[in-house]
């Protein structure tokens, strides 16, 4: 048994970091306990809430579901990639705070990084591509009323 | 001055650019240096005696700090207040309910604190249960607990009329009655109740970092259970990942981890996990309400009767507020002549209740209003035209004491009419769709609490001019701190940005009952509304000695201060004149509670109306009820901030429709077996629906700037309107919640006299089937139950695993077999890592198979298809070649799960995931989990989504959704052990549901499709959420020679065990088409053969639906298959 932490390389939002990790630890949890980055949130920690969403090699993923020791030699993008490092907001995020696409902002992040993921992929979705990627993200407080128009506005082109 | 502060123009949520970018701090984020981590051991057992509990072994293990159990607290909590206060921080001597408190930890990390709490060694000797409301305060029933004055089980009583009810239900013209029960729904926040306690040796004091509404409420209890004055209690700002009620009071991680802190001389920190916050957190309550109504020839209400219970659960948290709840719902939105009501709350063995949004209003609502309409039927009126008849009017003084003040009632029902196009909806609805419309009245803040009727909001003047706005209320995320500072903005004509807030400080914000029962902005509104005022006096008496300015020539406009007509003084320039300014701002109620025993009394300052019209679709062949539109019309007084107020109203809408159809803890023995949002179905982005919103302003002369509540208005008539257009779609009226679609088609069975076809002959094993369940109820169940509670090994568990990555087959193979190790292979993980933490496996070696060579990639040759094993679902979908080849394949992994999870998923761990059946996932002791010995929980127990086709011993039905659709296509699962390959055909790959034919120490590499020309395939699947796993679903290919059908094959998922191919069916529709001169697949071919999926078929108590949903996909599948022929 070799149940101690090995230490590993990981690149989040294009730095390479030391930390320390084990088998059974997720990318959640490394990135939240060793490395502050506490915009990931764990809603479950089972994979069907989405509040932990992240970027690995470009695909949306729920980080609670990441073994750390697997993200090594992979890209991590979080929510604090977004922004710019003068503070300002990313398309997406100006999108939502416009349209007031949530309440409490547990989820955001994970919902942030979702659109990351789908506007990466395909600038103008269309409804059911939006509601198909933000379908893993729960949000209790919403309705997701709003997340869907700010979405389709981003779609549109519209500035936020 | 103008309006210019509120209203329409919305000011953005303060706190916005913090949440979107991450940087918003929440009580799962903070940490305190040198801080430990709290985990709790809560009971196993719905009502048990604790006869011994042995700490020893915890106390010794590595990093353990403190244990605590309950003879170390021995102070009751408050909760709603000591009158009902008859719960310790820990059990003592009995457990109530499975999920009770019994010991705590604190240890340097989680898994430390966890693992000691499993190592505290407890003997329970069982005592008799009671679940149910009515057989808790039955003759001779187990006491949960006795209180003074009151029957067993019984905490609380009320009951009172007014006006002679019994003559007029007599002479009534017409009167209608019915029982209306549902289930616990749980507000399932995201953040799951949390807490950093910081005990200070030295100083004597606590300081707190939690996740509540209600800091002012956290302080008292907090005080109560450490024994310490509230001022040594301090409770800090932080973010709140939302409330909806499930954190109102003191959560009891709170009381715990403060004690544990105290104990360890340490910070403590605990998090619930999501199952923890299902079996332990404060739920809504269940409740049994049977309600009268009667009616004079006119259609006036002569009287009303509501006899009710309330389920309170193991213990008194909220239940009174219940209690009252429904009470004052019983007469008081319409005019009602003479009134009875009795209701009880009551013990039972299950979670305790705390508070949910609305109270259980939208409960009674729904019961009160699906009355109305029935009424309106029968009388033959519309059911608006009908409600506005008989709506109160200001002024009205109801039969319960409330005083009318504005109403604005009538209007909000003409403009739901208007919105949702009900006249044409009405008269010409189209068949299964349906509109309902629901009103509602909700006190402004119910003067309910103790401590309740007043607000207090600290507004400082800072030498630099900004403002800081100090509450106590907790901002979940509702916007609150915006719209208090919009109070304070439009009251100084001051940009809403130059108002800081502080919310939730207890040392720092005067003191106020929190963020709950919809009253801040009405209640804290008119307390920072008097702050501003103050300030303004403050500054006017400044500037008066300091500079001679008359009172009356100061101004406050412009983001400062104009003095007569010339000069204008920014704030950083008063403030240079008068120093920092501190006022604290005041609002009290000063009306008379209402009387206790019978709530009569005038409950609130003015009332919320409001009313909301629901159009659904309802699909008969699957139960299915989609919320098309819901239009909310609220008489809110007045919109402070328009955009909160949607947002208000989007979420408690769409919160009420998984109320009105989806939501529901299930218990077995007392034990919430659904404790995932997987299966506790909260609305996802799918369900959200087309929302329109609109605005009565009443301008209550009592609110502040003629504000009401609005909060909770949301919900309330949410479930009560999609019920009514329920019965529009398809005349039936559901007397319990929520309307699922089982149960639609359980009634819709009954309506038209239907009897499944089943056949259950068709397989002789059925007999013996049928002949062991019969037995379940007589004595069977029981005594395999306490077998296998007594004998079945407990599942082991494990915490911390080793993890390695084989680079290539070999090398996993070679690690498969390492010596001594148990071994689980993982590609994707999405099934292997919740199955870890929720004890279905338990390794200590995780072989990373995701990146292994030889298992990925898709090859397609001429006359196979080859897809590796660890082809992520994403990949599969993407792959156009592929998905015009195999599109049965595809579809299916269209609908598995989501994005997230689809991105890292596999194909061979769809095949291979373990089985979902909600008693084995829980832990139970049945025959999966213990053996031969122990029953199939099933049986007896809420069997929906089990198997209805070939279930035996255990009836976990297949839910991998590759599985059918692999079957369908006649493919080939490879295999790979050290000995070589192996071919294993779909038909062989599983014994049973999640277990399959590959031995321990293979790896499944490959599946391989023949690739066929001419065949037309399809998926059809019917879950209740896109992505869920599937009730009923069927894969069909078709092979066609020109038009001729060559050969068919339709395999189900969802419905057995195994994924079944449909022979009858299969056999019909060759026959039926070779006997048709076109030989062409008529929809009535196709009907006749998917009736016939279903032969052979032995339902549970629960799963009918399921007959009628596999008939369904079957015939879907087979029709887009047919015409695929021709697209």
């Amino acid at each position: 048994m070799n149940l101690a932490p090995r230490e590993m390389e990981l690149t989040v939002n294009g730095a390479t970091c030391r930390v320390q990790a084990r088998g059974c630890d997720s990318l959640a949890q490394v990135l939240r306990g060793q490395l502050q980055l506490t915009g990931t949130k764990i809603g479950c920690n089972s994979g069907e809430c989405g509040a932990c969403t992240v970027l690995l090699d470009e695909q949306a993923v729920c980080a609670c579901l990441v073994p750390a020791l697997r993200a090594e030699g992979a890209q991590v993008r979080t929510v604090e990639s977004l922004a710019s490092e003068g503070g300002a907001l990313s398309r997406i995020q100006q999108a939502l705070v416009a349209h007031g696409a949530f309440q409490c902002g547990f989820c955001t992040p994970g919902v942030v990084m979702s659109l990351s993921a789908l506007f990466s992929e395909c600038p103008a979705p269309d409804e059911h591509a939006i509601r198909v990627a933000l379908q893993g993200n729960v949000c209790r407080c919403s309705g997701y009323v709003r997340i869907i128009e700010a979405a389709k506005a981003l779609a549109r082109g519209a500035p936020a | 001055m103008t309006l210019r502060h509120i209203g329409k123009s919305p000011a953005p949520q303060k706190e916005a650019v913090a949440k979107v970018t991450g940087r918003a701090i929440y009580t799962h984020d903070f940490a305190l240096p040198g801080m430990l981590w709290g985990a709790m051991l809560r009971s196993p057992h719905p009502h048990a005696r604790i006869t011994a509990i042995d700490t020893k072994r915890a106390a010794a293990m590595p990093g353990v700090r403190a244990v605590l159990t309950g003879a170390q607290a021995d102070v009751r909590y408050l909760h709603m207040s000591p009158r009902y206060a008859d719960r310790y921080p820990f059990a003592r001597d009995v457990v109530r309910f499975v999920g009770e408190e019994v010991a705590a930890v604190a240890a340097d990390t989680l898994e430390q604190a966890q693992a000691a709490a499993a190592a505290i060694e407890v003997r329970y000797e069982q005592l008799t249960p009671v679940y149910d409301v009515h057989e808790s305060i039955a003759p001779g029933a187990p006491v949960i607990h006795q209180k003074e004055g009151l029957p067993p089980n019984v905490a609380q009583h009320t009951f009172a009329s007014w006006g002679d009810a019994a003559t007029a239900f007599a002479q009534a013209a017409l009167a209608v009655e019915g029982t209306y029960s549902h289930g616990v729904v749980v507000p399932v926040c995201m953040e799951t109740n949390a807490v950093v306690a910081a005990w200070d040796e030295a100083q004597q004091r606590i300081d707190l970092w939690a996740g509540t509404q209600s800091p002012f409420f956290v302080r008292k209890e907090i005080a109560h259970i450490l024994g310490l004055e509230r001022h040594q209690v301090r409770v800090h700002s932080i973010e709140i990942g939302g409330g909806f009620g499930g954190k109102s009071q003191a959560p009891e991680p709170i009381g715990i981890a403060a004690l544990l802190s105290r104990a360890a001389r340490a910070p403590v920190k605990i998090v619930l996990s999501r199952k923890e916050e299902f079996i332990s957190g404060k739920t809504d309550h269940a409740k049994t309400m049977t309600l009268a109504t009667a009616v004079d020839a006119a259609g006036r209400i002569v009287a009303r009767r509501n006899h009710y219970l309330v389920d309170n659960g193991a213990f008194t948290h909220m239940g009174p507020a219940y209690v009252s709840a429904v009470r004052q719902r019983t007469a008081n939105l319409y005019q009602v002549g003479a009134v009875e009501f009795d209701g009880k709350l009551v013990y039972t063995n299950k979670v305790s209740g705390g508070s949910y949004r609305g109270m259980g209003a939208p409960h009674i609502i729904w019961a009160l209003e699906t009355q109305i309409d029935e009424l309106a039927e029968r009388l033959g009126k519309d059911p608006i035209a009908y409600r506005i008849e008989i709506a109160n009017q200001p002024g009205d003084v109801t039969p319960q004491g409330f005083e009318i003040s504005t109403c604005g009632l009538a209007e909000c029902l003409r403009e739901v009419e208007r919105r949702i196009g009900w006249q044409e909806k009405r008269q010409n609805p189209r068949p299964w769709r349906g509109v309902g419309v629901a009103a509602m009245i909700n006190p402004s803040v119910g003067i309910l609490y103790t401590e309740g009727n007043f607000a207090n909001v600290g507004l400082e003047l800072r030498s630099d001019g900004r403002f800081l706005l100090a509450t106590q209320n907790a901002d979940c995320g509702t916007w609150q701190n915006t719209t208090l500072a919009q109070f304070v903005a439009q009251t100084l004509d001051l940009d809403v940005n130059a108002i800081d807030v502080l919310h939730m400080d207890t040392d720092d914000a005067p003191d106020d009952l929190g963020s709950a029962a919809s009253r801040v902005t009405f209640m804290a509104g008119a307390a920072a509304i008097d702050a501003a005022n103050q300030l303004m006096t403050r500054v006017r008496e400044c500037l008066q000695a300091q500079r001679g300015v008359a009172a009356d020539a100061v101004r406050f406009v412009d983001d400062g201060v104009r003095i007569g007509e010339a000069e204008h003084l920014g704030w950083a320039q008063v403030a240079g004149l008068t120093g920092p300014l501190k006022v604290n701002g005041h609002h009290k109620l000063t009306q008379p509670y209402p009387d206790p025993k019978t709530g009569y009394g005038n409950y609130s300052a003015t009332y919320a109306f409001g009313a909301q019209a629901a159009e659904v679709e309802v699909d008969p062949e699957t139960g299915h009820v989609k919320v098309l539109k819901v239009v909310a019309v609220q008489d809110v007084g007045r919109v402070i901030n328009e955009a909160s107020l949607d947002g208000q109203m989007h979420g408690g809408i769409v919160q009420g429709i998984g109320m009105a159809l989806t939501e529901d803890l299930v218990f077995d023995h007392g034990r919430p077996v659904n404790t995932s949002l997987i299966n506790y179905r909260v609305p996802r982005i799918f369900e959200a629906t087309e929302i329109e919103t609109a605005y009565v302003e009443t301008h209550d002369p009592r609110g502040p700037l003629g504000a009401k509540s609005s909060g909770e208005v949301s919900i309330n008539p949410t479930v009560a309107a999609i019920a009514n257009a329920v019965a529009h779609a398809t005349g039936i009226r559901f007397r319990t919640l929520p309307i699922t679609p089982h149960k639609m088609l359980a009634a819709l069975r009954r309506k038209e006299g239907r009897q499944p076809d089943l056949k259950p002959w068709l397989r002789p094993y059925n007999l013996e089937v049928a002949t062991a369940r019969s037995l379940y109820p007589r004595g069977l169940f029981s005594a395999m139950k306490k077998l296998g509670e007594t004998f079945a090994p407990p599942r082991p568990r494990v915490t911390t695993w080793d993890y390695a990555r084989a680079d290539d087959v070999a090398e996993a193979l070679q690690l498969l077999r390492a010596p001594g190790r148990r071994v689980k292979l993982m590609a994707g993980g999405t099934d292997v890592q919740p199955g870890i933490r929720q004890g279905v496996y338990a390794p200590d070696l995780v072989v990373d198979i995701a990146r292994t060579r030889g298992l990925g990639g898709i090859s397609i040759g001429d006359h196979v298809i080859r897809v590796g094993a660890a082809v992520t679902l994403s990949e599969l979908t993407r792959h156009e070649h592929l998905r015009a080849l195999l599109p049965g394949l595809c579809e299916a992994a269209d609908l598995i799960a989501t994005r997230q999870i689809r991105n890292v998923a596999t194909v061979a761990g769809d095949l291979a995931q373990e089985k979902r059946c909600w008693f084995f996932r829980s832990g139970l002791p049945c025959y999966k989990n213990g053996g031969m010995s122990c029953p199939c929980y099933a049986v007896m127990g809420d069997s929906r989504h089990h198997a209805i086709l070939g279930a035996g011993r255990c009836a976990a039905p297949c839910v991998a959704d590759l599985a059918p659709a692999l079957t369908a296509l006649d493919a080939t699962v490879i295999v790979q052990g050290l000995e070589g390959e192996r071919r294993i055909p779909m038909a062989e790959f599983y014994r049973w549901s999640g277990e399959t034919t590959v031995s321990p120490v293979e790896i499944i590499v490959a599946i391989e499709v023949p690739r066929i020309s001419s065949v037309t395939q399809a998926y059809e699947k019917y879950a209740q959420w896109r992505g869920d796993f599937p009730e009923a679903s069927a894969a069909v290919r078709l092979e066609w020679n020109g038009d001729t059908l060559r050969s068919a094959r339709i395999s189900l998922g969802g419905v057995s065990p195994l994924p079944m191919r449909a022979v009858h069916a299969e056999k019909s529709l060759m026959a039926q088409a070779a006997r048709t001169p076109a030989r062409t697949l008529t929809d009535e071919i196709i009907a006749d053969a998917a009736r016939r999926v279903v032969y052979g078929a032995l339902p549970l108590r629960d799963n009918a639906a399921k007959v009628d949903m596999a008939i369904s996909v079957a015939a879907r599948a087979l029709r887009r298959a047919r015409d695929a022929r021709h697209a």
